[in-house]
């Protein structure tokens, strides 16, 4: 009865909320958790429920693997409008049964935020859980990567299967002895080394014998194939493998477990690479005929990237976001900043504004970034905004861009006045996530008009 | 000038929370210093020839045990070069690895430290503990306040007699209710700030390379931008509102 309770009081309370012209998706789940603390487990599942989680990548695999679910018919239970939260999940599967508490769905596919797996996996027990990868987050909420594999599989029931990254060491040995474990892996790339570099380098020992592992390939952070020199441990073989990619001709091969498949390439993004070959993992241990499989990415959407660029005149303008308090995402966005051929300019303000008037950001997180992707003879200017500016500046001297090179304001708009654009090829608006909507679009905007009149004047 | 050798322990596995930037922007204030990086199989330079500076940083759980497990041959010989001024700086929960026993309930274990220092932790993983730290210390006038931040698992309780880095005027020391914070013991400097300490505390960094060679006029890399950070640091630390509840010194349980 107090299973019905919580499914009626989340019900009503998502309909009122609705009607008001919200989305409705967490605080139902609020609710009937609080009416019912182990709701989530309480509540009828669909037949198949699987989870996804992992630092980057997972909301991606879900929506991804929601939408040609549904392509096979299927009817969809997900948290894709929600949050990934308790709550948020526990919206999702109180959606999908009617008000006697009958599962409506035929599968489930949740989107996980992995530090909630405490709260959430207990009760979910998930057929499935794909772990995208894990990279180290916020310092503050996330600790470190093993921290994060800890709590998922202290959580993790042993008839899961669990459909891992064999490239990441961290991420593929997650679970315990019982359970089943499915890998998938991107093949050597040709921008791939051997010799891992940066600040954020985890899972570089081996873990039998603490040799430093060596590295096959190294792609970026701990991503990539290790062996030990010492013991002979190497990362696990997988055996669903994304190769031969062509990014020009939109083409990938995907080896499902010896079969090879050539498929449209949904995105080039190395994290979407991945991305897609784990949907095909679990597309393929959910039974999806392997046809079906490969015709799905014909129409999948490709998902919604952290880069936009425009053509204005002979000038590039590319809007990036950098997610500030997680170096490791800044990393990315700076070595991909890196990659555009051509003089760049650059507009940088990547403050973290919820701590801006009542905290003092720790801004330990910018020395677990890479910011020596940016010390490049090709970036001719960076332009840097905002209340840590004097931080930022002297992160950018640390890693060896020279000073001539660094321009510090206090207003986090102003720089799109006082970049020089005259000889850029390309100029980068590099905001964070909270400022999104007010410093990205202004400076986006100003840098649009300033590089219009700069191909005006030269008619 | 002598050259300084700063060697490093263990950086493969002790490499958390860009504290690691300690060392790289020590070593861009003294260009000619020599970087020796330790890992965790091989023999520690420090105990075969002269290391100016020894540094430990942070570590992920499983990486303190393995810390412990490599430095227990070697306690003497650590405990001597504290004693005998070697200069020796623990940055975070590098620290924990000295004391006498680290307890992780929720991980399941309780380990045994290498027990220099008369200091039990206790880390609490669905407690990670967030928040600033600012205080005076010996090396530089109390208009130079050390400042720093603290995001841990752990609070460590301390045997009495134990000095501390410095005494924190405002946030939190080694535990909630102690504003003593870090370890003090002839060279040796244990905090659990990370920041990192020496990158967002020049006036101290220069302190520390003064000690590491008397008879050189210590220079900071990339002054100008560092003496800024820290004088735009020291302005939001001192001001009231930026402080909340949590970092505030409470009084032990017993005497409430």
């Amino acid at each position: 009865m107090r299973v019905l309770l919580a499914v009626w009081a989340a019900k009503l309370t998502g309909g009122v909320l609705r009607a008001l012209g919200r989305q409705g998706t967490h605080v139902p789940g609020m609710i009937a958790r609080r009416i019912h603390p182990g709701i989530i487990g309480a509540v009828q599942h669909p037949p198949r429920v699987v989870a996804v989680t992992g630092t980057n990548g997972k909301t991606t695999v879900s929506n991804l693997l929601a939408e040609a679910l549904q392509g096979e018919g299927m009817r969809v239970a997900s948290n894709r409008s929600g949050s990934n939260l308790a709550a948020g999940i526990t919206a999702a599967l109180i959606a999908a049964v009617d008000w006697r508490g009958r599962s409506r769905a035929d599968v489930g596919v949740f989107e996980l935020d992995e530090r909630s797996g405490r709260l959430v996996l207990p009760g979910l027990h998930p057929d499935v859980l794909v772990c995208t990868n894990l990279t180290r987050d916020s310092i503050k909420r996330n600790a470190h990567p093993e921290y994060i594999a800890w709590i998922l599989s202290s959580e993790l029931a042993p008839d899961t299967t669990l459909v891992l990254n064999a490239d990441d060491l961290i991420a593929s040995s997650l679970g315990g002895e019982g359970n089943r474990r499915v890998h998938f892996a991107v093949d050597r790339l040709p921008s791939d080394t051997t010799s891992p570099v940066g600040a954020a380098l985890d899972a570089m020992t081996c873990p039998d014998c603490d040799a430093l592992l060596e590295w096959d390939h190294w792609r970026f952070n701990h991503i990539g194939r290790a062996r030990c020199p010492s013991c002979g441990f190497s990362s696990p073989e997988p055996a669903y493998r994304a190769r031969d990619i062509d990014a020009d001709r939109e083409y990938v091969v995907l080896d499902l477990d010896g079969d090879a498949r050539e498929a449209r390439l949904v995105n080039d993004n190395i994290v979407n690479v991945y991305n897609q070959i784990a949907v095909a993992a679990v597309l393929d241990v959910l039974g999806v005929d392997r046809d079906r499989i490969v015709r799905a990415f014909d129409t999948l959407a490709p998902p919604t990237t952290r880069f936009a660029s425009e053509r204005i005149g002979d000038a590039l303008l590319v809007r990036l976001l950098t997610k500030g308090l997680v170096g490791v995402a800044c990393s990315r966005a700076f070595e991909y900043l890196r990659s555009f051929p051509g003089r760049k300019a650059v507009v940088m303000s990547i403050d973290e504004w919820s701590e801006r008037e009542n905290e003092v950001e720790n801004t330990a997180w910018i020395y677990d970034a890479d910011y020596e992707y940016l010390a490049d003879d090709t970036i001719e200017q960076i332009v840097v905004g905002g209340h840590r500016r004097y931080d930022q500046a002297l992160r950018l001297a640390i890693a060896g861009v020279h000073p001539s090179r660094i321009v510090t304001l206090e207003s986090e708009t102003e720089p799109a006045e006082r970049v020089d654009v005259t000889d850029a090829d390309v100029v980068f608006n590099l905001h964070s996530v909270h400022n999104a909507l007010t410093t990205g679009d202004r400076v986006q905007a100003r840098l649009r008009e300033r590089l219009g009149a700069r191909t005006g004047e030269r008619g | 000038m002598s050259r300084l050798t700063i060697e490093m322990l263990f950086p493969e596995v002790a490499n958390l929370h860009g504290d690691n930037a300690n060392i790289t922007y020590l070593a861009q204030c003294r260009p000619d210093a020599e970087v020796v990086r330790t890992a965790l199989n091989d023999r520690p330079a420090f105990l075969d020839r002269r290391v100016d500076l020894l540094y430990l940083g942070p570590l992920t759980e499983r990486g303190q045990l393995k810390a412990i497990d490599r430095l227990q041959p070697y306690r003497r010989e650590l405990e001597a070069r504290f004693d005998s001024g070697g200069l020796t700086l623990f940055t975070h929960n590098a620290l924990e690895v000295l004391g006498t026993r680290i307890r992780n309930p929720e991980m399941g274990y309780e380990a045994q430290g290498l027990g220099i220092f008369e200091l039990e932790t206790t880390l609490a993983m669905m407690g990670r503990y967030n928040g600033k730290v600012m205080g005076p210390v010996t090396e530089l006038p109390d208009a130079q306040p050390i400042v720093g931040y603290k995001s841990q698992f752990s609070m460590v309780e301390a045997g009495s007699g134990i000095d501390g880095f410095f005494t924190a005027t405002r946030g939190i020391g080694r535990n909630p209710s102690s504003a003593v914070e870090g370890v003090r013991r002839g060279g040796f400097i244990g905090t659990s700030l990370i920041g990192p300490l020496l990158v967002i505390n020049p006036h101290f960094t220069r302190a520390l390379l003064a000690k590491l060679d008397p008879d050189t006029e210590p220079v900071l890399a990339h002054e100008e931008y560092a003496v800024k950070a820290y004088v735009e640091r020291l302005r939001e630390f001192r001001d009231d509102r930026r402080w909340h509840d949590g970092e505030r010194v409470q009084k032990p349980i017993v005497s409430r």
